[in-house]
């Protein structure tokens, strides 16, 4: 339908030809050199052309006629054509203002003056400078409202990104739109959970933002907020992150090429005591997993398994965890090809990544190889712009969870080595010491052994792409049709090796513990995915200067948005040929399941800007979607939303003043959101009887159907909710623009107040009920924020540049309220029963942390069970702080001193707790720094006391004088004895400050370059990540680190065992252009 | 204005084209899981019945192993030392007290609703009985759970609470209707596969709702005598007709999601496989007696055990080798066993009927007993032999004989009925002193070494978080050793 639209658009065709002849010139800079490649248009035509290397072009123009040449980072010039040969352009630096154009909703362009909200840009240089293969990654603490966090160490793992603070309560819907050249990018998670259940994900196989080519990217543009997003509907209550992507430039050919390598080693690992070794209650016990032992001797002793009458004698003394871990490597390479002539525009690039991680073996890798072919066409009035990309994935990524009883994660075992075991014997997995039979301990398993055996790989083939047709009717009127799609199919595996202690055997019970460790029965699972985003738009824009003080600029349009993914999983427990993986292989019959979602949107929209005299700008918009995924009776819904800007450096004249820039604005907006599909009608499930915690991933005592032959459905345990409706989020948003000195020092401020009403969440009901979930519309959640950044160009001469950038961010979260009746939200527990909870609770900041917490004396004493020696704990679980943090802020510094440039940026987060596994494991096992407390002799509590009640009936307080004992100590750090310490003891601050790259960046000189053929040649060395501060209070993890997704949840921390470390990284890249 | 006019048709027509796509949106239907109303009795009861298996005797039965002191937790493991040491609080087993609301009796209440609009009656006894099987056992555990006003949804989120008599006789009375209702009537189905415990044999799920009122009766004789003769001497006078051999799920097997629910959360998905020891109390008295059954339960005849609860002592040398409790995934679920129907028997009988064929009753109890393992049980219930019934003896000698007996037939997925019944009738014996003592009888209970809640035995759980925080009408919580209502 639409399509005939724009066919029979093609009726109304409009030609303008000139007198011409050919006019000459050269395009430099003020310093005299050539301006490689400026484009030069004729005024009111179509006629374009670009200049060669040498700044010199030719172009068929009228004497009187305008030239408008224009060029990246100069301000663009027009001339009018007097004397045809040898016009000679000298084009202006141009540092960021007003004439910088940028990109807003619909990807339609805007000069930045118009306005009336935040936006934040970043150029492919600024985006590419330390070389990630991510390209967020490169803008971590560089986006004043940006919170932008790498999830692990791992190649290939998610990025989180959130703009402006978590609105959302429940089943996340806090990320980001992505658009891609005004099409939908999905940001889609391909995880996979456990064999045959509903638990966490078990690995992390990265989010689809990450597939996008940083070098392919000409620009990044951030709409943080609800009033700059509203346009886009739904999908973007949370901002959008638009990305423009290079495409060719007229003129000759270009072909530039960047070839990357860098070296990434192990960060950091928990800090672990060195003063007691292997054992358990203070004694030195072979066979056990954790460092309760004696103080270390340095003495030679045996240790482990007695196997064939003999046994390995080592020194008693700390070992380095380190030594587990193996220098990383990563490549990346890219070619891009470029050009064309005043008609047609092409681009082609092809970039790969190579990337091995720190773990030994190649369970940790990632190859990518990224495809992409851009043309634009003009044709008189009409223009067509095409885009194609290829994206082919191959992952291989370790679990991060716990996979009892089919294999287990590699942290599990690593956090339970005691300290004086030396990891990289371990490596022979196979020597009779160490294998399954023998390793030392039978509560945990040789950590190569899970690195060799067990993993989980995942490939994936990605397209995605636009079409892009324009028709201008006249100068004013105009229409657009853009249609494009995301679609990814992607095939994971995931592997778990059979192995029992043979009987009789160390870890089958014959140890000095009499323990047995469970067999691992082995699994392999297969999962296919398919996702795909169709989006269609079709606007018409009319764009009239209404007299000499005004100007209009209207646009209408309607959206097609739809989402389909399904997946099918099939998997086998207990295999019959070990280490052969095929469904076929196994006793036990394949269990299979599939799943299917879809969803789809139709919005209608429209905008109109009023300009008045080139200083005051007023924006309104207005959209309605109607939505599948909401009641079909009440499924449409309508949000407006306007913003003012005011360049006030029009209003008034403020030559003198120093002033170059000053601007004001002020924006509204509001923008609705849809529920996920099927959260209406009421369903059966099949039957599948868990005896866990949902949240812990471990499946004890799983029942599932079919059984004996017999299938059987329950009903859903969720209700559905057939009055539901969308998630309103409103904004409003007020900030100013101000540049200085010839616009070298900058300040870009905005404050912003935000509410998200009517959160469709699933709320825990009283299992009484027969239900256990309800569909609701709950609670408002409130941002507030403050946003600054300052820029500024301290030094500016010929040799020598500086430019620094500063941001800031605050952010106040309050969760405003709940529904009635509902005093807190769970999001997520440390899964033991009894333990920590992520909660949102009305009053509070979203992501607050319950913990067991002991009871005080009214004095501030703490009260202590004598039976136990162990403090009370208070009936109900404390409040002991909040995820969300106090500031962050960044530093970005580049200096350019001739040839050479130096950059470096610090990224500083302040405030917020985290749960720790590896604070967990560690603290469990004696491995961790504070077990090591009073050097491990007997000790009361401090400041505590013993409770009784007195006749009187009231309680009466005596001091405590139980002990905690020797053999007692280690229960003193475990959750399941110490209840109401040592789950505060897994909170730890998440503060630090990062170094996130340093970059040398030098430019080799154009003789040598040319020597080359080459119009550039440089090449630079970085490093990302090498330094990070964490305060004392944390010497376990990188607190950026989560396996919980990359949404809320993941603020909850690191599960399990965690995620392990991250990585430092250091590396060269080379660029050259052609 | 002619463009102008082109444009406003184009977008009328989008408009039009617009109002036509609410078919193009009414996709919301989930194709993923069935609508509910596709539900029935076939289709929903075996889910319900193993939901009721999978949790009575899943982790439930591992707190029954621990509290009637058939096993005690490990020396050097650490799964159940919060059970072990009697410190269950609101967060435990909160996930089993969820599933039994919304994975057995709300699925068994639209068995009964749609049994009911088909007037199929033999789903409509099944599905009664085995509600009343699972409220009772709750009541048994919590002694107070909503009843009249559970299972409504959104028509009330904040249950009341029910006192646990009340709901004892709403049980009885609803298995009292459901045996009354028309078994020939050509509505009925035949449940055939769909029934896991008898295989649709009706006579067979008569004598369960016999043997089921028998025993809601027997737990109620501390509380009211009177009605727990009226009711059981009913039932003999309607003929008796109780279960003579287990009602049970026997059919798991080693397929990972089909096994023994017990075995699956204990052996098969932990760590190691050593948490549940032979505790002292059990294991000696197995011993003395020199039953076969130690080599059943612990594999050996000359197995070694941890005293209940002393999980703290690492430094005893023969803990390492004590013996783990022997598993298999293809253990059954028992809800009423044979040998348990005799021993309710021959206490009916020494109750109200002066002991006429209790004797009978208890000696084809321990033999059902002994032949679920395999062994012969005549030379121990023969006169002189160590279980011999004392005939001679006082009520409580007797009553003592039957319920230990029972007891030593109970570990494994039936354990939690140990410790309902030593609740109930405080046998076997509590021990003055602990097993390490020389004066300590094997088979006296002794309070766990590592006792949280000083000398005290615990007789019920306190109502889970999961409810206590989402419903306000939650009682107040009561102390663990707190009996529930009909408790001793």
């Amino acid at each position: 339908m639409r399509t005939l639209l724009i066919l029979l658009s093609f009726t109304v065709a409009l030609c303008v030809t000139a007198q011409a002849q050919t006019v000459t010139g050269r395009v430099t800079n003020p310093k005299g050199e050539p301006v490689s490649f400026a484009t030069v248009r004729v005024k009111n035509t179509k006629t374009t052309v670009a200049a060669d290397v040498d700044g010199a072009f030719k172009i068929r123009a009228a004497t009187g006629q305008t030239l408008i040449i224009s060029a990246a980072n100069y301000a663009t010039q027009e001339i009018i054509v007097q004397n045809p040969d040898n016009i000679s352009v000298t084009l202006q630096v141009q540092e960021a203002g007003l004439n910088e154009v940028v990109v807003t909703a619909l990807g339609q362009s805007k000069s930045k003056a118009k306005v009336g909200y935040s936006t934040a840009s970043f150029n492919n240089e600024a985006i590419t400078r330390a070389s990630p293969i991510s390209m967020l990654d490169g803008l971590q603490g560089k986006i004043a409202g940006a919170d932008i966090s790498t999830l692990s160490g791992t190649p290939g793992g998610s990025t989180k990104v959130v703009l402006r603070g978590y609105g959302v309560i429940g089943g996340g819907g806090n990320q980001p739109l992505y658009v891609i050249d005004g099409i939908p990018l999905s940001d889609a998670l391909f995880n996979v959970a456990a064999t045959g259940g509903n638990g966490p994900a078990l690995s992390d196989y990265g989010n689809g933002m990450n597939d996008v080519n940083p070098a392919d990217v000409e620009n990044i543009t951030v709409l943080k907020g609800t009033a700059a997003a509203s346009l886009y509907g739904s999908q973007a209550k949370n901002g959008v992150i638009l990305i423009t992507t290079k495409r060719g430039k007229a003129g000759k050919m270009k072909v530039d090429f960047t070839s990357t390598f860098n070296l990434t080693e192990v960060g950091k690992l928990p800090t672990y005591q060195k003063e007691f070794g292997q054992g358990w209650g203070g004694t030195f016990i072979l066979s056990e997993n954790g460092s309760w032992g004696p103080k270390l001797d340095g003495k030679m002793r045996p240790w482990g398994a007695t196997v064939d009458n003999s046994q390995l004698i080592k020194p008693f003394s700390a070992q380095n965890l380190r030594d587990f871990f193996d220098w990383g490597t990563e490549s990346n390479n890219n070619i891009s090809v470029s050009g064309g002539n005043d008609r047609t525009n092409y681009y082609f690039s092809y970039g790969n990544v190579f990337s091995d991680g720190i773990l030994p073996s190649d369970v940790d890798r990632l190859q990518r190889h990224t495809l992409s072919l851009r043309t634009n066409t003009t044709y008189e009035n009409f223009s067509i712009s095409t885009s194609l990309n290829y994206i082919n994935r191959n992952l291989n990524t370790p679990a991060k969870f716990s996979l009892s009883p089919f294999g287990n994660d590699i942290y599990t075992q690593l956090w339970q080595l005691p300290v004086d075991i030396p990891v990289k014997d371990f490596k022979a997995y196979n020597n009779k010491f160490f294998n399954v039979d023998n390793y030392f301990t039978p509560y945990a398993e040789n950590p190569f052994y899970t690195l060799y055996e067990n993993g989980s790989n995942q490939k994936s083939d990605r397209i995605y792409g636009k079409i892009d047709m324009t028709y201008k009717f006249t100068n004013e009127l105009s229409a657009q049709f853009r249609f494009g799609g995301d679609f990814t199919n992607a095939r994971t595996k995931i592997w778990n090796a059979v192995n029992a202690p043979s009987p009789g055997s160390w870890n089958a019970g014959n140890n000095v513990e009499g323990a047995a460790r469970r067999p691992d029965i082995g699994s392999y699972q297969e999962q296919t995915d398919y996702n795909s985003i169709l989006n269609g738009d079709f606007i018409v824009k009319y764009v009239k200067d209404l007299g000499k003080d005004f100007s209009l600029d209207v646009l209408g349009g309607v959206n097609y948005y739809q989402t389909q993914a399904s997946n099918v999983t099939a998997a086998i427990q207990g295999l019959t040929v070990p280490k052969f993986y095929n469904l076929s292989n196994s006793d036990n019959p394949p269990t299979s399941s599939n799943g299917y979602a879809q969803k789809r949107l139709i919005g209608l929209y429209g905008q109109a800007i009023i300009g008045f005299k080139d200083q005051l700008y007023l924006t309104v918009n207005a959209r309605n979607d109607w939505s599948s995924t909401l009641p079909i009776d009440h499924n449409a819904f309508f949000y407006p939303g306007a913003n003012l800007s005011w360049i006030a450096s029009n209003t008034f004249n403020l030559t003198n003043t120093g002033i170059s820039l000053l601007k004001f604005r002020a924006a509204y907006g509001k923008t609705g959101a849809d529920a996920a599909p099927y959260l209406v009608y009421p369903t059966l499930t099949q039957v599948a009887i868990n005896q866990s915690n949902i949240y812990s991933g471990m499946r004890y005592g799983t029942v599932t159907f079919p059984f004996n032959g017999v299938n059987a459905f329950t009903i859903n345990n969720n209700i559905g909710n057939q009055n539901l409706k969308p998630i309103i989020t409103k904004e409003i948003e007020v900030g100013t623009e101000m540049r200085f000195l010839q616009n070298r020092v900058g300040i870009d401020a905005a404050y912003y107040d935000k509410q998200t009403e009517g959160q469709i969440f699933t709320v825990p009901i009283a299992p009484s009920t027969g239900y256990t979930g309800l569909v609701e519309n709950i609670g408002v959640v409130s941002n507030r924020g403050v946003e600054v950044t300052f820029d500024a160009m301290p030094v500016r001469t010929n040799t020598v540049t500086w430019k620094l950038t500063y941001t800031f961010s605050k952010n106040w979260n309050k969760v405003l309220s709940l529904t009635q009746g509902l005093d807190k939200v769970i999001e997520a527990t440390d899964g033991l029963s009894g333990g920590i909870e992520f909660d949102a609770i009305p009053g509070k900041p979203i992501g607050q942390y319950l913990s067991p917490y002991p009871v005080f004396a009214p004095d501030g004493k703490i009260v202590v069970d004598p039976n136990t020696a162990f403090p009370v704990q208070a009936a109900d679980k404390v409040d002991i702080g909040t995820s969300q943090r106090d500031f962050s802020m960044g530093l970005v510094n580049v200096i350019t001193i001739k040839d050479f440039q130096v950059g470096f940026s610090l990224d500083y987060r302040k405030g917020g707790v985290m749960y720790s596994g590896t604070a967990d494991l560690t603290l469990f096992t004696g491995n961790a720094l504070a077990t090591a407390y009073n050097d491990r002799k007997p000790f009361v509590i401090p400041n505590s006391v013993n409770m009784t009640t007195g006749t009187d009936g009231k309680p009466v307080y005596t001091e405590n004088k139980t002990v905690v004992t020797e053999a007692n100590f280690s229960n003193y750090f475990y959750t399941n004895n110490n209840k109401a310490l040592a789950y505060p003891m897994r909170l730890i601050d998440k503060s630090f400050v990062k170094l996130r790259d340093v970059t040398i960046t030098y430019n080799l000189p154009k003789a040598w370059a040319s020597k080359l053929r080459a119009a550039n040649l440089s090449l630079t060395a970085y490093g990302r990540n090498f330094i990070l501060w964490v305060p004392k209070s944390n010497p376990y993890v990188d607190p950026e680190v989560s396996n919980l997704g990359n949404d809320l949840t993941s603020e909850f921390g690191e599960y399990g065992a965690g995620v392990g470390p991250t990585t430092r990284t250091y590396g060269l890249t080379l660029r050259a252009s052609f | 204005m002619r463009i102008s006019n082109k444009i406003v048709a184009y977008t009328t027509g989008l408009v039009l084209l617009l109002s036509g796509c609410k078919k193009q949106l009414d996709i919301n239907h989930d194709p993923n899981n069935p609508p509910v109303d596709e539900a029935t009795p076939q289709l929903i009861f075996p889910g319900a019945v193993m939901s009721s298996a999978a949790t009575i005797g899943g982790e439930y039965a591992i707190l029954g192993m621990l509290w009637s002191e058939f096993a005690t937790e490990d020396a050097f493991s650490s799964q159940y030392r919060n059970l072990d040491s009697y410190s269950a609080t609101g967060s435990d087993l909160n996930t089993n007290y969820g599933e039994l609301y919304t994975g057995a009796l709300s699925d068994y209440q639209l068995v009964l609703d749609k049994s009911v609009a088909a007037e199929d009656w033999n789903f409509y006894l099944m599905a009664t009985v085995m509600k009343a099987y699972s409220y009772a056992t709750l009541v048994d555990i919590y002694d107070q759970v909503p009843f009249t006003e559970a299972l409504q949804g959104v028509a009330n989120l904040q249950p009341h609470f029910d006192a646990g008599d009340v709901i004892y006789d709403s049980l009885i009375n609803e298995i009292d209707v459901a045996l009354g209702k028309d078994f020939s009537a050509r509505t009925n189905s035949d449940p055939g596969t769909a029934d896991f415990i008898f295989g649709g044999d009706m006579a067979k799920w008569m004598q369960f709702a016999n043997t089921l009122k028998l025993k809601l009766y027997l737990r109620m004789v501390n509380k009211n005598d009177a009605k727990a003769q009226a009711g059981i001497t009913a039932l003999y006078n309607n003929g008796g007709n109780f279960l003579t051999e287990d009602a049970a799920i026997s059919t798991f097997t080693s397929v990972p999601g089909k096994q023994n629910p017990f075995y699956a959360y204990n052996i098969f998905s932990l760590n190691t496989t050593n948490n549940l020891r032979a505790s002292i109390t059990f294991l000696n008295w197995l011993k003395e007696n020199s039953d076969p059954r130690i080599v059943s339960y612990f594999g050996s005849p000359t197995a070694i055990g941890i005293h209940q609860g002393d999980f703290q002592n690492t430094t005893d040398p023969t803990y390492a080798n004590a013996a783990t409790f022997v598993q298999a995934p293809t253990d059954p679920v028992q809800f009423i066993s044979g040998p348990e129907s005799y021993f309710m028997q021959a206490e009916a009988r020494e109750r109200y009927f002066g002991g006429d064929q209790a004797k009978e009753l208890y000696d084809l109890g321990v033999t059902a007993a002994f032949n679920f393992w395999g062994f012969d049980a005549s030379g121990f219930i023969a006169p002189g032999g160590a279980y011999e019934y004392p005939t001679a003896g006082t009520f409580d000698d007797k009553l003592d004989a039957i319920i230990t007996q029972k007891w030593a037939s109970l570990p494994g997925s039936h354990a939690l009925e140990g410790w309902l019944e030593r609740n109930r009738t405080g046998f076997p014996k509590s021990s003055p002193v602990y097993s390490t003592d020389p004066s300590w009888v094997p088979g006296e209970f002794v309070i766990a070494k590592a006792t949280v809640i000083g000398q005290n035995y615990p007789k019920r759980l306190v109502i889970p978080d999961e409810e206590r925080s989402t419903n306000k009408n939650t009682p107040d919580q009561v102390p663990i050793t707190t009996p529930v209502w009909w408790g001793k």
